[in-house]
């Protein structure tokens, strides 16, 4: 039965031995253990929820950059398409000037030509006036020595002066 | 392999030793299976050296006498000797109560003096403290250095074994609790698991049946009883006293507060059978098996031959189990231990109630304000 009756000793020893191990482990072992246990999950934790972090914003950045991407090919044809109808306006409009500016100056040509056609006329008129009166100075000087010849002449010329008018 | 074969073969040959030399010393005689088999089970104030039945590692023995303290080398009172120290006179009591242990010889008569030997079990005691100090110092020590680098092998096993306790025990079951009793509960875990693997060694630095010792499982369960019933909550006491049944199971007979205190002791006398007798059960099969051999060696050589190999088959078998079983055995301790704490710990219904209200509120608060 010796093995059912706990010896005195052993209890002591024991009771001794285990306050100095707890003593020791509760002062140097334990707390920087568990805090190590504890700091490294927590660690572990952390760098887990990072990578999914920055998985995700990868993800999402890759997504951002194809939508970014579709936006500047939109962008790009859109300026392109504004391009061609500015160019077209523009030529429209360098083509409406110029057209403009051509009347302008053929207006102008037809402006002066009449006015030269005029002139023309005018000094032609004059010309042909002052040869028809030297002419008629000199048939009127060779003629006019009669009187009907004077009356018929005057005549003549209001016939046609009337039928002008 | 090859090493696990070198060790299996060392520990047959360590095994089979000491009962070898056993049973040469009879020469031949009769072998009292009885006797060798309480011989290494108990406790002794010498150390048997390897490979050698008749000389022992003597220990110290310290004994407060009729006339105060005296200490000498147990190779003093080895053999059956009387050593006289002044006017008192000890020697080992080969027979009657004290049988085995140190007494003071005072008028003829023996009588138990006060003994604090420094026994094979109580010198195991502090190869235990020293190896469980010198794994948890180094690995505290490699936490400071190396800050979240992981350890490697023995260190490595080591933090495995601290977390699989401090995580899957100690903090699932005690919640916010943990931290305070968490270097208690992990201490206990550690000092019995070696103890109980150092049991196992059948050469010098271990060898002592130390957890299979009633006295070592008394202590370590009455130091679960004090940490339980001096931190146990008030709403603990209340329903030990006063528990929540019809008034007359509680008035005027009570019935009820006596059950509970009666619960109060046997949970550690629980502890401290339970551990003892699987370590104490694990260190006897293996001997008797061992024993076997001998036994059957008056048989002849062929059935001395069958018994050796199936004998040590078994034996390994068991060391084997043991090895398990210390493990289990800490870890059913350390469970045991930190559930009757969470017990005392639990506070009254409406208080649980209204902290859970309040955490849920603020989870709410937190989750509104995360929006």
């Amino acid at each position: 039965m010796e093995l059912f009756t706990p010896d005195f000793g052993l209890i002591f020893w024991m009771f001794v031995a285990f306050a100095v191990l707890f003593f020791i482990l509760w002062k140097w072992a334990w707390p920087a253990i568990m805090k190590g246990i504890d700091s490294r999950a927590d660690f572990i934790n952390k760098g887990v929820e990072y990578a999914q972090n920055a998985k995700e914003q990868l993800d999402h950045a890759r997504e951002e950059a194809d939508k970014q991407l579709v936006e500047a090919r939109r962008q790009q044809a859109e300026v392109l398409r504004e391009a061609d109808k500015m160019k077209t306006q523009i030529i429209e409009e360098a083509r409406v000037a110029a057209q403009k500016e051509a009347q302008k100056v053929m207006d102008a040509a037809k402006v002066s030509i009449e006015q030269s056609r005029k002139e023309a006329e005018q000094s032609f008129r004059d010309q042909v006036s002052d040869f028809a009166l030297e002419i008629a100075q000199k048939v009127v000087k060779n003629q006019l020595a009669d009187d009907k010849a004077q009356a018929k002449l005057v005549n003549s010329l209001l016939d046609e002066m009337e039928h002008n008018n | 392999m090859k090493k696990l074969f070198l060790i299996l073969s060392l520990l047959i040959a360590a095994l089979v030793s000491p009962v070898r030399v056993a049973a040469d010393d009879h020469g031949g005689a009769k072998i009292d299976p009885k006797e060798i088999i309480f011989e290494h089970l108990g406790d002794g104030y010498g150390w048997e050296v390897p490979f050698n039945h008749h000389k022992r590692i003597p220990l110290p023995i310290i004994v407060w006498g009729s006339d105060g303290l005296h200490c000498f080398l147990s190779s003093r009172v080895a053999h059956g000797e009387t050593y006289v120290d002044g006017d008192a006179s000890f020697k080992i009591a080969t027979e009657g109560d004290y049988k085995g242990k140190l007494v003071e010889i005072i008028d003829g008569k023996e009588s138990k003096p006060w003994d604090f030997s420094i026994t094979k079990n109580v010198l195991a005691l502090f190869i235990a403290v020293i190896v469980v100090a010198f794994c948890c110092i180094m690995l505290a020590r490699w936490h400071k250095r190396k800050g979240f680098e992981a350890p490697r092998k023995g260190l490595g096993l080591f933090e495995t074994i601290v977390e699989f306790v401090y995580n899957g025990v100690v903090k699932s079951t005690l919640k916010e609790n943990a931290p305070r009793f968490a270097p208690y509960l992990l201490t206990v875990f550690f000092f019995i698991l070696f103890m109980n693997l150092l049991g196992l060694i059948v050469v010098f630095p271990g060898g002592a049946n130390l957890t299979g010792n009633i006295a070592v499982t008394l202590v370590l369960a009455l130091l679960t009883f004090f940490v339980t019933n001096i931190f146990g909550t008030k709403h603990y006491w209340k329903e030990i006293f006063w528990p929540d049944v019809p008034l007359w199971l509680k008035f005027p007979l009570p019935i009820m507060p006596i059950i509970e205190i009666f619960g109060m002791f046997t949970k550690p006398a629980a502890l401290t059978v339970r551990l003892f007798a699987n370590m104490m059960g694990g260190h006897m099969i293996v001997i008797v098996l061992t024993l076997l051999i001998f036994i059957f060696a008056e048989m002849g050589a062929a059935a001395l031959g069958a018994t050796t190999v199936l004998s040590m088959l078994f034996s390994i078998f068991m060391l084997l189990l043991d090895v398990l079983v210390s493990f289990i055995q800490a870890y059913v301790f350390t469970m045991l231990s930190t559930i009757f704490i969470a017990l005392a710990q639990e506070k009254a219904e409406h208080e649980h109630k209204e902290k859970a209200e309040h955490e849920h509120k603020h989870e709410e608060k937190t989750a509104q304000a995360a929006k």
